[in-house]
């Protein structure tokens, strides 16, 4: 095993040990308290990146362009992916070994990674570029789509794989 | 109950409940359609609570909105309704599910009675620097009747977990 992996695994089990990792774990009521949240806060973020992907694609927000249409959603657009980001690794930590096997949050969190890295990037740049072609926007837009529906079928899958992985090794 | 049964003995209700891919590939357009249906809700709460889009009047954000939501609402209903068809009996059984059904009447309500009231006055406190109360109250009500539904879904998804 290489240094990475095991530190990640490392990492694992301290999330799977924390007080929050227990605490969400052994109550009945936290880990769907925590869920809806997390929830709320991705439908906002979906909301907000449907808006301005659709305004790159050409369908205008009123008289707002893309960018005006940008700045008016940016602090509810970094506070959803904060609350998503922070209610993620809450429930994650409650089974974060199990988690670390999982082929499909091994993905979800490669999308996010990807997706997280192309928004704070070529996106902003794109967005607030004041003259950008017309393809160069509409690619933007997509790419963004794609790789945010990527988390969104890999957390998805999470919940099947466990169920299929448990189901193989039950007696 | 009989209707219940009904819907459970239909082929589509059977074909949801055995099929091993149905209920998972249902149930993911339900959850993805979320992000579009309520996620462009709550833009439009925070509208009228004066806490998002402030420089675009509320009747223009009305305008854009609306032919999403509705259309995502009805990918929500059928992928719902598909879902419930599956195993009408337990899901009409729990306490969620019925609380859910609750909710969302109440959250349809709530857009009937702002339509019927503040809704016909738009073009004139429209122009105002501010919503007026009642538009608040409506856009408060209405996040606080949806945040009740999605945790009702979730609540129905611990009481019957997947098969």
């Amino acid at each position: 095993m290489n240094t990475l992996a095991s530190w990640t695994l490392a990492f694992c089990r301290w999330c799977n040990g924390s007080f929050f990792g227990h605490g969400i774990r052994d109550s009945a009521w936290l880990f769907p308290f925590v869920e809806v949240f997390h929830l709320l806060a991705l439908a906002l973020l979906g909301g907000i990146l449907i808006l301005i992907n659709l305004s790159l694609l050409g369908v205008r927000f009123g008289n707002a362009s893309t960018r005006e249409l940008a700045r008016e959603l940016k602090p509810w657009m970094i506070g959803s992916i904060l609350v998503m980001l922070l209610s993620g690794f809450l429930l994650f930590s409650t089974e974060a070994v199990k988690m670390y096997g999982n082929w499909a949050f091994q993905l979800k969190m490669l999308f996010l990674l990807l997706a997280l890295l192309f928004t704070l990037t070529i996106y902003r740049q794109v967005i607030h570029a004041p003259r950008a072609a017309a393809g160069l926007r509409a690619l933007t837009a997509l790419i963004s789509l794609l790789l945010w529906l990527g988390v969104g079928l890999g957390g998805r899958a999470i919940g099947y794989v466990t169920t299929a992985a448990t189901a193989l090794t039950a007696p | 109950m009989s209707v219940l049964l009904w819907l459970h003995d239909t082929a589509f209700g059977t074909l949801v409940r055995e099929s091993t891919w149905a209920e998972p590939v249902i149930e993911t357009i339900h959850v993805l359609t979320l992000t579009a249906f309520l996620g462009l809700v709550i833009l439009l709460d925070l509208r009228l609570l004066d806490l998002a889009l402030k420089k675009t009047r509320v009747a223009m954000v009305f305008k854009q909105l609306k032919p999403w939501i509705f259309a995502a609402f009805g990918v929500m209903l059928v992928t719902g309704l598909s879902l419930f068809a599956g195993d009408p009996v337990l899901f009409y059984g729990t306490l969620f599910f019925k609380l859910k059904m609750l909710m969302l009447l109440a959250a349809a309500l709530n857009v009937v009675a702002f339509n019927c009231t503040l809704g016909r006055t738009l073009p004139q406190w429209d122009q105002l620097s501010a919503t007026p109360r009642g538009a608040k109250l409506t856009g408060l009500l209405s996040l606080i009747l949806w945040i009740a539904v999605v945790a009702c879904g979730r609540g129905i998804a611990y009481v019957l977990p997947p098969p």
